[in-house]
């Protein structure tokens, strides 16, 4: 991929979906943000005001960390080794301890349901043992089902009959932003879809498909 | 020029001369001007020093303070407690020099003052007070004077009623004013017997004249030896059947005029007096009979003829016992007296610097001093010091009187101590060591006056006392303690410096720290969020020291770190430890991570937590900026110039 001008590091809106970059826009590295390499940032601050902020940018960090990455869910045991929680150049890194109360703050509504514990609403919470692992919602999946009804309509596939996997790795939908989605959370954003009636799921386990109305 | 301004410290206590030492402190206490009270000075601080009396007024001490001082005052006289005047202590001055007849001169003066005044309280017209000493120059200045004269049968006392008494139109219900003296109130029948008698002739008030002076001066005297209720009983005149006043407590009906009941002793006030008195908030005790002076601005310049200081809450037998000593020992005498003369057996070889002075002065080379050069010299001369001050401390120590006459040359000797004693890191450690030079800044229980607010009294000066401590830019505690210190430290500095007697328990004195704030004091006790107690100055915030901390982590973005760093300290600069800051600014390593604690929570700094340990940094956290902006608002050609500047070590 070309690496177009230093571009600024992909600041994430979490209020609301908005049209997928192209591809090719992608910058060839994550641009870290300032703070990651600013030592404090590594310590869970205190002070209410500060916490909240230091809060919001591990949030906003995670998302575009794992969008770039096209990370859907993260271990967190796993994740705390790479450079996204762990910052070799300037020898910092956020605890585990720590990276659990981002997670759970990004879990809850000051952190607008930007991640979700894999096994069950906050039952990884008090769990110290490693289990932790969390879907990140960088898109929710109503947004995705927004964004897949968007391209449904976009390139006239209205009554279609797609698989999943046609969806998620199919020729069709290389480029998009869903393309090569977590299984799990494609799910998900079509249970969206269906509850919203616009669009039905059937078949057998590993041949389910979906038609969109 | 009797009374003098006072120069106040910034606790409000009048600023001592050098050599003057605080005698006594009291407090509730009124000055006179002759025998008018002066209305703005009717509740302060009397400060009595070896050299002045001074009265500090407590609402207004900048403006209503004035001192008399003791050179200037001829003699004092001390009144006990009267019924209900309160024990006072009056100040003669000394006769003006040129003047023939200075007494007859302020007479005539404070008779014609007298005019403008009246009786303080509006609602009872009153008898204007005369007193024995103006007696005379009065009649003779007025001999046509028509108002009444009664006389006191408690006391004795000759009062005048107001003009406005009419005896037609009186009855029961005229309130009359009490006697000046004792404050006992006549009755009516006695009142209307001297207004006929006045009006039906003059002749028939000669019989009942005053008594020369030493004759009711005697008189006063018994009168307060005896128990006051033998007394009244004594010369009380029959109970007057009309208005007995009943007891509240064992319902006897008592003669009106007595303050205690006959039976069970318990206080008696009187109707119309209770009225009086609960209207009056202000001052807590029985009605003063003393007249006071109305539209009558005070005047320094006014010479009175003498002054009075009214002791409400006691105190007035120490400070008599204490003015007396003063008075004795005349210490303004010695303010340039020579040197005590000393045995001088040592000619040639131990003189020490004074004597050295003086010789040199006198005209006198020392003997084989410049003789001896070199090492030997030197060897000499320390032998001489030592051999000198060894006299000096023998001297001193001979016995308590020498002490005090040799006090200034021990003072001398222990500040030399003290400035050889080896360096010691902390500033307030060297101040430890001038604990002599504050011998003269003590306050202590026994100097001041017993009384029910006693302890207040101890607190306020005590209060007072440490905040000039504090403040006094000589030692300057405060600002070498990078203008904070933590109460405890500054306890045992006080304590210390206070030479290990009359020690300051920590519950006293961190009671004074409280005082601070309501005395208006320039300096302030602040509690930090995990308790520690901190005295700053008054106008010190928080603000403040936020700015002081900011502008030093700025600096950390131009000059670059000790040691390598991973980060951009161009960008961030970099975390200080309580310990740094301690250094930087003088703190003590409490107050230190109380300041940064406080920034923090201020959101100005965040902490970096590691196992160096905690450090501090300007918070970027909540900086909402983005990427865009790279650093501080410092423009880059500054920077450059700077960071040149460091390279050359220039800065």
């Amino acid at each position: 991929m070309s690496s177009k001008s230093p571009a600024p590091r992909p600041a994430f809106d979490p209020s609301g979906p908005r049209p997928a970059p192209p591809p090719s826009a992608l910058p060839s590295t994550f641009n870290f943000p300032r703070e990651y390499a600013y030592p404090p940032f590594y310590s869970l601050q205190p002070t209410l005001l500060t916490r909240s902020a230091q809060l919001r940018k591990w949030s906003a960090l995670i998302q575009s960390y794992c969008r770039f990455h096209r990370i859907y869910r993260l271990s967190l045991i796993d994740a705390v080794d790479t450079p996204l929680f762990h910052n070799a150049s300037i020898k910092k890194r956020l605890r585990l301890e720590d990276v659990r109360v981002v997670v759970t703050w990004m879990a809850g509504e000051e952190g607008g349901w930007r991640a979700e514990w894999v096994d069950g609403g906050g039952v990884g919470k008090g769990k110290i043992d490693g289990g932790g692992a969390v879907w990140v919602w960088w898109r929710r999946p109503e947004e995705w089902a927004d964004v897949i009804a968007a391209w449904v309509e976009e390139t006239g596939q209205r009554g279609v009959v797609l698989t999943l996997w046609e969806l998620s790795q199919g020729a069709g939908s290389k480029g998009q932003e869903f393309h090569g989605m977590d299984p799990e959370v494609l799910q998900r954003s079509l249970n969206v879809l269906v509850k919203r009636g616009k669009a039905q799921i059937f078949g057998e386990e590993d041949e389910q498909g979906v038609k969109f109305f | 020029m009797f009374f003098q301004p006072v120069e106040l410290t910034t606790a409000l206590r009048p600023l001592l001369l050098p050599d003057e030492i605080l005698l006594f402190v009291q407090d509730a206490v009124g000055l006179y001007e002759g025998k008018y009270k002066i209305p703005s000075m009717q509740d302060g601080h009397a400060y009595l020093t070896s050299h002045r009396a001074c009265y500090v007024d407590k609402a207004e001490p900048r403006k209503n303070s004035v001192a008399v001082e003791l050179k200037n005052v001829d003699k004092y006289e001390f009144y006990a407690r009267f019924l209900k005047s309160s024990p006072k202590i009056s100040l003669y001055p000394k006769p003006t020099r040129g003047s023939v007849a200075p007494s007859r001169n302020h007479s005539a003066a404070s008779t014609q003052r007298a005019q403008a005044y009246l009786r303080s309280s509006a609602a009872s017209p009153s008898p204007r007070g005369t007193s024995p000493f103006d007696q005379p120059s009065q009649r003779s200045s007025s001999p046509g004077t028509s108002s009444v004269t009664w006389i006191c049968q408690i006391c004795a006392q000759p009062n005048q009623l107001p003009p406005r008494f009419d005896a037609s139109t009186a009855s029961v219900h005229t309130s009359l004013a009490p006697c000046s003296t004792c404050g006992v109130k006549p009755s009516l029948a006695q009142i209307l017997k001297a207004a006929i008698s006045t009006a039906s002739g003059r002749q028939a008030a000669k019989p009942t004249e005053p008594p020369s002076q030493p004759l009711l001066e005697s008189h006063r005297q018994t009168l307060s030896s005896l128990s006051g209720e033998e007394k009244l009983l004594a010369s009380a005149s029959p109970p007057n059947t009309g208005s007995s006043f009943q007891c509240p407590r064992c319902t006897f009906l008592n003669h009106p005029s007595l303050p205690n009941c006959e039976l069970c002793g318990a206080s008696l006030v009187s109707i119309d007096l209770k009225g009086q008195i609960e209207d009056d908030d202000t001052i807590q005790r029985p009605e003063s009979p003393g007249p006071t002076m109305v539209n009558q601005s005070f005047d320094f310049n006014d010479d009175p003829e003498y002054i009075k200081l009214s002791f409400r809450c006691g105190g007035d037998k120490i400070f008599h016992e204490r003015l007396k000593g003063a008075m004795l020992q005349r210490k303004w005498l010695l303010q340039n007296a020579p040197p005590v003369p000393r045995p001088d057996q040592s000619l040639g070889r131990a003189p020490d610097h004074v004597h050295n002075q003086n010789r040199q002065a006198d005209g006198t080379p020392p003997l084989e001093r410049s003789k001896i050069v070199g090492i030997a010299g030197l060897e000499r001369r320390g032998l001489e010091l030592r051999k000198n001050n060894e006299v000096v401390l023998n001297n001193a120590f001979e016995d308590l009187e020498a002490l005090m006459a040799s006090a200034k040359d021990v003072v001398a000797l222990a500040e030399q101590f003290a400035k050889k004693a080896p360096e010691s890191g902390s500033e307030a450690a060297d101040a430890l060591l001038e604990s002599a030079t504050a011998l003269g800044m003590v306050t202590t229980k026994d100097m001041l006056g017993s009384s029910a607010g006693s302890e207040t009294l101890y607190l306020s000066e005590l209060s007072r006392n440490v905040a000039e401590y504090l403040t006094d830019d000589a030692k300057g505690i405060l600002r070498k303690e990078g203008g904070i210190m933590s109460l405890v430290d500054l306890w045992a500095v006080f304590n210390r410096a206070r030479g290990g007697v009359e020690l300051i328990s920590p519950t006293d004195f961190e009671k004074a720290a409280r005082l601070w704030g309501r005395l208006n004091l320039p300096v302030r006790l602040r509690q930090f969020k995990n308790g520690l107690l901190v005295v700053q100055r008054h106008d010190w915030t928080d603000d403040k020291t936020i700015a002081q901390l900011l502008d030093w982590l700025q600096e950390l973005h131009i000059s670059p770190p000790s040691s390598e760093v991973f980060w951009s300290w161009e960008t961030f600069g970099r975390g200080v430890t309580a310990q740094e800051a301690a250094q930087r600014f003088g703190w003590s390593i409490g107050v230190a991570t109380e300041e940064l604690e406080m920034a923090e929570e201020n959101g100005a700094l965040c902490r970096e937590e590691s196992v160096e340990g905690l450090r501090f940094w300007e918070n970027w956290i909540t900086e909402e900026g983005d990427t865009g902006k790279t650093t501080l608002d410092i423009d880059p050609e500054t920077l450059a110039v700077t960071r040149n500047l460091v390279d050359l070590g220039l800065w």
